[in-house]
């Protein structure tokens, strides 16, 4: 052997670096860990509102106790499945078993996953959008918390800022959304977000970004944030617009469609004059075109009637097929 | 070792008041090591090395209000994760084929000798040189702090020391003299092994 003072750098460089595990492994075992971590804090401090209220029961009514207790471990459905397409697997007790069936309604603790083509909506409790590309795999742990173990989400809260907002916990960092649209890509140790609409809050190894309207964060598993800017109407949208479940339009009038499809589709909506709006008011919708994607689902609908639409960068108007607007 | 400990009570009592970012810290510090560690127990199943680490992790975060501090936080981890893997041999029945480490063969030393040896073409010095990796992995993982990754780049990677010092946010001296005391933590390791 050669010297002692040697034996560290010998030593060190015959055995290489040391093997980095598997980055679907680090997610998996995170979403586990960080479920324990959580209901471990819970626990402590349910404990300690109960001696709390114990030793104040001397000299204070009980209800104290209703009204300190935090929200225990939400019971019942927390999601329904709103559209599915392609392979989409549901962690069962006999393993994953295929999830076929729209409207399922899934419970807290549930794990959804998506194949190599494969893509789902989820409604969840509040009303907000949940969509899972391909090669996603989620837990949905409470209502308005989920976490992401690999791959991409997009999130629709829906346009009221003092919604319930939604906390996505990732091996990355967690992001909390504050009434908007946006999308998640997690990879191992690395993110990328992509606000589309309103603004989300990212949480990671102490620090805290904002990521708003139109910007593209990356954070690499070394923690260094790239920002960049996309489109709303940017092609990277689509996949979450393909998956897009459209509410029943039956019986609506045609502007709920295509506000709707405007919001979807990340355009701001504009009528060609007053008269326009008025006739996309009185137009009273019949028929199914919920799988149809957003713009074909209105294109479908507009050509039984006297409005198109017309699509300039970011904005969506619709115009009359005649002359007279005014 | 006693000042690490009483880091080790700080970052327990951080993650028990329900601090996430102490959480996440402990976490990705934690967990390739663990996964490491639970991979030479169960060699060539990565799929059970990932559950034993994930039960490691739940158990040690459910438990942690009993850790007291007399070893360092990931020695603990690493005794509740040998349990895990314990519970995994016993419930599948192999204790027969249970992995012998390295740590406990009587002749490490000779296995350490031989891998400092010349190249030889004997199909048992591949064995042992697998054996001293693993070994010398593990003794890199269980290094405080950042000594481990602070070797790896002197080292492997062959950083100057003023590299390895804008790494870890540190002046020149400061990093100098952090190598030394990586250096002298991985002796003692290995030689508490021999």
């Amino acid at each position: 052997m050669k010297p002692d003072t040697d034996i560290v750098e010998m030593l060190i460089r015959s055995a290489g670096r040391r093997a980095e595990p598997p980055a679907d492994a680090h997610g998996q075992v995170f979403a586990a860990a960080h479920a324990s971590f959580r209901a471990k804090i819970q626990g402590r401090r349910r404990a300690w509102i109960l001696r709390a209220s114990a030793a104040a029961a001397l000299v204070v009514a009980v209800a104290l106790v209703v009204r300190w207790a935090p929200p225990g471990v939400p019971q019942g459905k927390i999601a329904q499945v709103s559209r599915i397409v392609g392979e989409v697997e549901l962690a069962t007790a006999d393993g994953w078993q295929p999830l076929t069936e729209p409207r399922s309604r899934l419970a807290a603790g549930s794990r959804v996953r998506t194949q190599a083509a494969g893509r789902v909506a989820l409604t969840l409790g509040g009303g907000e959008s949940l969509r899972l590309a391909a090669r996603t795999e989620v837990m949905l742990d409470a209502p308005g918390r989920l976490y992401v173990q690999a791959g991409t989400i997009y999130v629709d809260s829906g346009e009221r800022p003092s919604a319930a907002r939604i906390e996505v916990v990732t091996p990355a960092g967690t992001a909390r959304d504050v009434g908007t649209q946006f999308e998640l890509h997690v990879e191992g140790a690395a993110l990328r977000l992509r606000v589309r609409e309103g603004l989300v809050m990212l949480d990671r190894g102490g620090r805290s970004l904002a990521g708003r309207a139109g910007e593209q964060l990356t954070v690499d598993g070394l923690g260094s944030v790239t920002r960049a800017s996309i489109s709303p109407t940017d092609p990277a949208w689509h996949w979450a617009e393909a998956v897009a479940s459209m509410p029943d339009m039956d019986g609506k009038p045609a502007s709920a469609l295509i506000a709707w499809v405007a919001r979807e589709t990340g355009r701001r909506l504009q009528y060609e004059s007053p008269i326009v709006e008025q006739r996309a008011a009185a137009v009273i919708l019949h028929g199914d075109i919920r799988h149809l994607a957003p713009l074909e689902a209105l294109e479908a609908m507009l050509a039984t009637t006297d409005l198109r639409v017309e699509l300039d960068g970011d904005t969506m108007e619709i115009r009359s097929r005649t002359v007279e607007t005014r | 070792m006693a000042e690490l400990v009483h880091l080790d009570r700080a970052v327990a009592r951080r993650i028990l008041g329900g601090d996430e970012a102490a959480f996440r810290d402990l976490f990705d510090r934690f967990f390739p090591r663990l996964y490491r560690f639970a991979l030479a127990r169960v060699p060539g199943d990565p799929d059970t090395a990932r559950d034993i680490v994930q039960q490691t992790f739940c158990r040690a975060i459910e438990r942690l209000d009993t850790y007291r501090g007399e070893a360092t936080l990931y020695t603990w981890f690493c005794q509740i994760c040998r349990n895990v893997v314990a519970d995994h041999y016993r419930r599948n029945s192999r204790s027969g084929s249970r992995v012998v480490l390295l740590e406990d063969l009587p002749d490490a030393r000779a296995v350490l000798e031989s891998f400092a040896a010349p190249e030889a073409d004997e199909p048992e010095t591949g064995v042992l040189r697998e054996q001293v990796h693993r070994i010398v992995e593990a003794t890199l993982d269980a290094l405080p702090g950042r000594y481990g990754e602070a070797l790896e780049w002197k080292y492997i990677d062959g950083l100057s020391v003023r590299e390895i010092a804008q790494r870890l946010s540190l002046g020149e001296k400061a990093a100098e003299s952090l190598l030394t005391r990586a250096r002298e933590s991985f002796r003692e390791a290995i030689a508490g092994i021999i």
